[in-house]
């Protein structure tokens, strides 16, 4: 995050206007010719090379009609390369949200883009990992784009630098411009493959003959955001077409709060073993509308349930020890 | 790199078509120059791997084997052929054949870009063979379907149908280039040579050589193919004046007349006050000969309107040799122009001794012409009474002036004089020469053109082959001097041209005909936008550039300065090009235009737009940050949202006044980011 620069200021200040290494970039960036790199990609060199080739051969036997033909293909490379800056200049990008997701998985991210000119044609947007991921903007449009983001740990994940490129109209040219938004996401720790069953509920309460029904109400619908369970869609409003839904549940599920403790796992694990398998059961419980409370180190989460809950109780393993949370 | 493999990404069937449609662009304006089973290979492997069904691609072994055998094939075949393979014709041959076998095993988009680097620098190998304005109207289109392939290969085609998209954006994209391609065409620096030594590839010579025999000439009349053209200074001479002097032939074996070893150091004819001036442009015949009306007052030169012709000493082009042949330093390959300075006269003084001896050998034979002639000598008072003799001899006998002679043989010229009576140019001109040697008079063959048409469009000079011409000269009183026996037996060959001489049926070449149909009015018209292509275009070289930096004022510009100025252009035209798309967009919706303007400006003044905010929410936002100037700003924000999303009524011209206004009387965004 901090610059790594220990040269005099104009070198630092140098290096993050050629690449941006910083996450400098506040608000909506527009690109322009100061952020526009082009360069020629290997088809282009070809063509190049091969022009170099036609103009010697033109030269060399007098050929009238060829230095026009060189010179004709050449005007039509130079407009190209007009094309392919004209094709990313004035678009205007600003992060719309940053999204979680659990460590060895992806996280995304969100950008919203602003076409206030002509439409553009294959744009790819690229962060450091994951594939890049290309859309066309239509004249006037605003799309959101979204990227994934390889989480290989727990903690906060930053977009990084993103990469916008274009090699459209021809191919012969590719220009890019770096954007470096401050935007992290959370990776939560990844849950344990087989955790060992839940703990007991406050008054003994055995967890699997949990019934959901039993004791959780619904409590209205919300709209659906990517990553809700299965099983609290509203299935019956997706098939009407009613849209998206997630249901939510009130009270307090089976029984009462399950007491997620860090200081009763087996003393033998180790911290992240320990993380994994709060994750593992925080999720359990979310899946069988339990309320639960987590105790950490340091950090301690009243009895609750629902999606903020279970928010917060994975953001604080994410972020153990210390960090406060968002 | 050729047969690379790896198909990392195989190209989808619609980029195939493309790349297919490239090569057999490339490779059609070549199949009338190359073996026939070079262009079959080149083109039919394409064709063919077409048709083969898109699910059964020829298996990886026979593409990994077949194919560079096959090239190792057709590279021995070329070799075979053409007898040599290290050269321009060989190499062309074989890249044209080598671009269908690259095509069949193209796979990946790599491939793909390699194949039309090939197929473009294919385009270019047609010029070898003829610079024509059809040849240029042929390439352009293969220019477009360049572009169209390159951006299939960025993308494949959503649909296959949708082949017109990228002709239409390339040709956009190509017109927008012109005016660059315009500048380096100009500035460009040409050489004076060749890069790497002169181009030795012998192409087809044409036009007259250093040999006649019987029909020689009369078969080169058959065509209508211009020799040279020429501009005159003042007026052109009068047509019986119009003998260009080319190839002068002093040997003859009774069959054939052939040129001495020749040497150089011909005096030129005087130059007289009223010495004839005048360019011409000549069409290659990769001969050494260029043409002069006899006689020539001065070597060719560039062309007059040239300034370094004015500046420094010039290299001379070409020679004068002891017999008035003016030989070129190198065979003329492309077509070439040179100002010459002529004396219009039918004699020049001879060189010496040495030229009597040489032209009084005679073959052996033909026994009759040698006492007709000797006889007739004796009859005659002097010379010149006897050479007055002969041709009145071919006036007055039944001779016939004919593209069609009989078969000659044995004793040729025996023959001829008494026996079939028909003949060409070259049998007057032969048969002349052999009976002036005879009577022991110094006489030889010269051959060239004779007349020439002026093209009412332009008024410049038209010389084809069919004014090819043998004439003969005699060596009399130390001054060679120049009869043409065809006058004797057709003086309208000389005073109207071929169409007028010949009898009726005879195959005139279309063009030397007299009647002026509208068909041949078009001909000369065509001929004249030829002319201009060839001397604007074609001709387009290191003296036509200087003259071109002249008329800019930019004849004492060092080239450092002209390489800054075309870059200066070079960038204007960017910004151009730029601006003009932006222009285009604006046009679309002002009101858009002018808000987006306005939002360049708060962002420059460090109040951007959030990508969602709406114009009422932004200006309220910049009225908040700039309460000084919060009326004006609320004032654009409402008339923007009146034009945008209001209707649309009479009022709407009026609003973009006032918002065009309103953006106006905004300070500048640098007044706006400075503090109070």
């Amino acid at each position: 995050m901090s610059s790594a620069t220990a040269g005099p200021s104009w070198i630092a200040r140098w290096r993050q206007r050629l690449w941006r290494l910083d996450a400098a970039d506040r608000g909506p960036i527009v690109l322009r010719h100061r952020r526009i790199y082009i360069l020629p990609t290997r088809r282009g060199l070809a063509l190049l090379g091969t022009l170099a080739i036609m103009l010697l051969t033109s030269m060399n036997y007098s050929l009238s009609l060829g230095h026009a033909l060189t010179f004709l293909v050449a005007g039509l490379v130079a407009a190209a390369l007009l094309q392919t800056y004209r094709n990313l200049a004035g678009i205007a990008a600003s992060p719309l949200a940053a999204g979680e997701g659990f460590a060895g998985g992806e996280i995304r991210f969100t950008l919203s883009l602003a076409n206030p000119g002509a439409s553009r044609r294959g744009i790819a947007f690229a962060a450091r990992t994951g594939p890049p991921v290309r859309i066309d903007l239509p004249a006037g449009a605003t799309r959101p784009v979204q990227l994934s983001v390889q989480a290989p740990r727990r903690g906060r994940i930053a977009l990084g630098r993103v990469t916008v490129s274009t090699d459209f109209p021809l191919g012969l040219w590719r220009g890019w411009a770096y954007i470096h938004f401050p935007s992290s996401g959370i990776a939560y720790p990844a849950p344990e493959a087989l955790p060992p069953p839940l703990p007991q509920g406050l008054e003994g309460f055995d967890v699997r003959r949990s019934a959901r029904a039993a004791d959780a109400e619904l409590a209205g619908l919300r709209d659906y955001h990517s990553g809700d369970a299965l099983n609290r869609i509203a299935w019956k409003a997706v098939a009407r077409g009613g849209g998206w839904y997630t249901k939510q549940f009130e009270g307090s599920g089976a029984g009462g709060a399950l007491e997620l403790r860090w200081a009763e796992l087996p003393p033998g694990l180790g911290v992240e073993a320990r993380l994994s398998r709060l994750s593992a059961w925080i999720l359990a419980a979310e899946r069988e509308s339990r309320a639960f409370s987590l105790a950490l180190p340091g950090a301690e989460l009243p009895p609750g349930s629902g999606a903020a809950h279970r928010r917060a109780a994975l953001t604080a393993l994410a972020l153990f020890p210390g960090e406060s949370t968002p | 790199m050729i047969f690379a493999r790896a198909p990392a990404s195989p190209l989808a069937r619609s980029q195939l078509v493309w790349l297919a449609a490239l090569v057999l662009c490339a490779q059609l304006p070549l199949w009338r120059q190359l073996p026939i089973w070079i262009s079959a290979v080149g083109s039919g492997l394409v064709v063919a791997s077409l048709l083969l069904p898109a699910d059964r691609p020829l298996p990886t072994r026979v593409r990994r084997w077949l194919l560079p055998l096959l090239a190792l094939a057709v590279a021995i075949g070329i070799r075979v052929s053409f007898g040599y393979f290290l050269a321009r014709d060989p190499c062309v041959a074989f890249l044209c054949a080598l671009v269908g076998i690259k095509f069949v095993e193209t796979r990946s988009p790599r491939d793909g870009g390699l194949l039309a680097c090939l197929a473009l620098f294919l385009v270019l190998t047609q010029f070898f063979y003829g610079q024509s304005i059809g040849a240029a109207v042929v390439a352009l289109p293969t220019v477009l379907v360049l572009g169209g392939a390159l951006a299939a290969l960025r993308e494949a085609p959503a649909l296959p149908a949708a082949w017109s998209a990228p002709l239409i954006a390339t040709a956009r994209m190509l017109l927008q280039g012109i005016p660059l391609a315009a500048l380096l065409f100009i500035l460009f620096p040409r050489l004076a040579g060749p890069l790497w030594g002169a181009p030795t590839d012998t192409g087809a010579s044409s036009g007259l050589s250093d040999r006649m025999a019987p029909g020689t000439i009369s078969e080169l009349s058959l065509s209508d193919a211009v020799a040279f053209r020429v501009d005159f200074v003042g007026r052109p001479p009068p047509p019986a004046q119009r003998y260009w002097r080319g190839p002068v032939l002093s040997r003859f074996d009774g069959f054939e007349w052939s040129a001495q070893t020749r040497i150089r150091g011909g005096r030129l004819a005087p130059d007289r006050s009223r010495a004839i001036e005048y360019t011409v442009t000549m069409e290659p015949n990769n001969r050494q000969w260029l043409f002069a009306l006899e006689h020539a007052a001065g070597l060719p030169r560039p062309p007059i309107d040239d300034v370094t012709a004015a500046v420094g000493p010039v290299r001379n082009i070409a020679i004068l040799t002891d017999d008035q042949q003016l030989l070129a330093n190198a065979p003329v390959m492309q077509a070439i122009r040179y100002s010459q300075r002529s004396t219009v006269s039918d004699r020049f003084e001879a060189a010496g001794e040495v030229d009597s001896r040489e032209n009084l050998q005679l073959p052996r034979g033909n026994s009759r012409t040698l006492s007709f002639a000797r006889k007739l000598r004796e009859q005659s008072a002097s010379d010149r009474a006897f050479i007055a003799a002969v041709l009145e001899h071919f006036h007055s006998e039944p001779f016939v002036y004919t593209l069609a002679p009989l078969l000659l043989e044995g004793d040729r010229v025996d023959a001829f004089m008494f026996d079939t009576r028909r003949g060409f140019c070259e049998h007057y001109a032969s048969a002349f020469a052999f009976a002036l040697r005879a009577a022991g008079i110094p006489a030889r063959v010269v051959t060239g053109y004779q007349g020439g048409e002026i093209n009412p469009d332009g008024g410049y000079m038209i010389v084809r082959d069919s004014d090819a011409h043998a004439w003969a000269e005699a060596l009399l009183e130390g001054t060679w001097q120049r009869f043409d026996p065809t006058a004797a037996v057709a003086p309208s060959r000389i005073e109207r041209g071929l169409g007028a001489a010949l009898p009726p049926g005879e195959p005139v070449p279309y063009l030397a005909r007299l009647e002026m149909t509208w068909l041949k009015t078009l001909r000369l018209r065509w001929d004249a936008v030829n002319y201009q292509w060839q001397r604007g275009v074609v001709g387009f070289n290191l003296q036509r550039q200087r003259d071109v930096l002249r008329d800019l004022g930019l004849a004492a510009a060092s080239p450092w300065q002209v390489a800054a100025l075309a870059s200066a252009l070079a960038f204007v035209w960017g910004l151009a090009i730029l601006g003009f798309a932006r222009a285009r967009h604006a046009r679309a919706d002002p009101a858009l235009a002018l808000w987006s303007r306005l939002c360049r400006r708060l962002a420059r003044a460090g109040l951007p737009r959030a990508p969602s905010e709406g114009p009422l929410a932004y200006v309220d936002r910049a009225a908040a940050r700039w309460p000084q100037w919060s009326a004006l700003l609320q004032r654009i924000g409402e008339t923007y949202a009146a034009l945008r999303y209001g209707p649309s009524d009479a009022a709407r011209s009026e609003r973009i006044s006032v918002l065009r206004a309103g953006i106006a009387a905004l300070p500048s965004p640098r007044q706006m980011r400075s503090p109070g």
